[in-house]
């Protein structure tokens, strides 16, 4: 595996623009923090690699606290299908859990649900068209699972995706928040997600500032949307900075 | 699969910008909506939705079950959706299985709310019988007659509907029973308890289609569409699920101005529902 880059891994969080927050602590119920410590508003350190797997076209791996993430990417390469022509691409995606990657029995499966959302967010960012009659396969690999899953792969597999040298519009990132009680936390953990009252993950653009994928569950008010979307926006750019960064570093190393 | 020659593709697409769409509707129109329940006999209740040309029926199944180890206070609820072929011939296969557990997907996350429970549209401790020993598992199936685009609104009514018509028996449990035991149970056949679905939402999907966006679109527009956003609405006005398809990316304001416009249009479509809800269910009293 690849050196692990010298500095810490850094840290980051969104800030709320264009208008003051409330403070935070005010009512309550509030009482409490987060089981790792981390502010409401602050996601856990993303420590990225690529090239993880030698023989794939391109891989990632990602950290995100105790969610462990690899990401492989073969192709293009033929359909492997007798399917009929196609003047673009396909993609085929392929989320799996490891059987230790959570404390329950029996996960140790193909994810279905989570593969066809990696589906939804990549189909739209990849430029299809460059591999005509070909197929990219991404292989996802929880390694182990510890919150925030979904959003963990779809970052790591862009990732994969730009170590392939897969053409794409822009980078896909990818943060999700949750909704307990009145205060949204960025980047939930397992914990979190138990009890969480709402979910809200969204996959964007950075650079385009567009978003390819939003999925929201439990109850939530506009101002709470508002909110969650701002807080997700600006922190899928902080990632992306941090991913483009690292594209950079692993390309002037490997010209050296 | 709609084949659409290029001119009746301007033609969608024109019609669309000039709010005057190919059946007469304006951007934000509905088609009529029919509702009838009590169509399935074996089923704890069901009801067939009509829009347009979609035609759907939905059908909730109750069965005594166990509840699941990591939630012993909660029952179960199963949502299934099919496509049948004889709907259309893409629904055949692979193309209907992806469709159907995508529908599926989309509803559970729209009934059942978040992890705790909260916004969702069913109560699942209303469900449980006996606290980790017994309880109700609810079988939502879905069933795609005929499609004319708008699928998900139109299985999100019928399972609303089909909710209102759902008579649960009563069930009493003995009292005493050691720890390890599975109670006994006795099943009323005269007593039954009706569900509460006034928390149940709409679900409203905007279909955007050049630089503007529709609700209820037909099959034909549906072809023409870069993305879809599908919001669910409870009657206090909070979001309670939302779903995006279509790969091409959203402006964030884009997102909230749909989600603001589909708050106005559920306003309307719930009331409209709920009456012919309420009809359809005084017809199938009477007759």
């Amino acid at each position: 595996m690849a050196a692990k880059p010298g500095a810490a891994t850094p840290t980051y969080s969104p800030k709320l623009v264009g208008r003051t927050r409330l403070p935070i602590f005010k009512d309550s119920d509030l009482d409490w923090s987060r089981p790792d410590g981390r502010g409401f508003h602050q996601c856990r350190p993303a420590l990225l690699q690529t090239g993880a797997v030698s023989s794939a076209s391109g891989s990632a791996y990602a950290e995100f606290g105790n969610t462990k993430v690899i990401v492989s990417v073969f192709g293009p390469r033929e359909s492997k299908k007798a399917m009929v022509f196609s003047d673009v691409g396909r993609l085929n995606c392929n989320v799996s859990y490891t059987t230790f990657a959570s404390p329950t029995l029996g996960q140790g499966t193909d994810h279905k649900e989570y593969s066809s959302m990696l589906h939804k967010a990549l189909e739209g960012v990849i430029i299809m068209e460059t591999f005509p009659k070909t197929t990219v396969d991404v292989f996802a690999l929880v390694l182990e699972s510890g919150g925030s899953d979904l959003s963990v792969v779809i970052s790591c597999a862009s990732l994969a995706l730009a170590d392939a040298g897969i053409m794409m519009y822009d980078l896909i990132t990818a943060v999700s928040v949750s909704c307990i009680g009145k205060s949204l936390m960025i980047d939930p953990v397992t914990e979190e997600e138990g009890c969480e009252d709402g979910s809200f993950m969204m996959t964007c653009m950075p650079s385009r500032y567009e978003i390819t994928q939003l999925t929201v569950t439990g109850e939530w008010t506009t101002p709470n949307i508002n909110e969650a979307m701002q807080l997700c926006l600006d922190a899928c750019s902080k990632l992306g900075e941090i991913m483009r960064d690292l594209l950079k570093q692993a390309a002037s190393a490997s010209e050296e | 699969m709609v084949g659409l020659s290029l001119g009746e593709q301007h033609f969608v697409k024109g019609g669309i910008a000039q709010d005057l769409r190919t059946d007469g509707r304006k951007r934000l129109t509905y088609r009529p909506i029919y509702v009838e329940t009590g169509v399935i006999p074996q089923a704890n209740g069901s009801a067939r939705v009509k829009i347009g040309g979609t035609d759907v029926i939905a059908s909730v199944k109750a069965e005594i079950g166990r509840p699941s180890s990591l939630q012993p206070d909660k029952g179960k609820v199963a949502v299934f959706i099919d496509c049948s072929p004889t709907a259309e011939p893409t629904f055949g296969g692979r193309g209907g299985e992806e469709l159907s557990s995508e529908l599926a997907l989309a509803l559970q996350r729209c009934l059942l709310g978040g992890k705790s429970g909260a916004g969702a549209g069913i109560n699942l401790s209303s469900l449980l019988i006996k606290e980790g020993k017994v309880c109700w598992d609810l079988y939502i199936d879905g069933l795609v007659i005929s499609s004319d685009g708008n699928l998900l609104d139109a299985l999100g009514a019928a399972i609303k509907a089909a909710l209102t018509n759902t008579a649960i028996p009563k069930v009493n449990v003995s009292a005493e029973v050691a720890d390890d035991e599975q109670p006994e149970i006795d099943i009323s056949d005269e007593e039954y308890l009706q569900f509460d679905t006034s928390s149940v939402p709409v679900i409203v999907t905007l279909t955007k289609v050049g630089t503007h966006y529709i609700v209820d679109a037909t099959a034909e527009e549906e072809s023409q569409m870069s993305s879809a956003v599908s919001i669910s609405v409870n009657r206090a006005g909070h979001i309670c699920g939302l779903t995006k398809r279509g790969g091409s990316g959203l402006d964030p304001s884009v997102i909230l101005d749909m989600i603001s416009v589909a708050k106005h249009v559920t306003e309307n479509l719930m009331s409209k529902l709920d009456s012919e809800i309420s009809a359809a269910e005084a017809a199938d009293d009477e007759s």
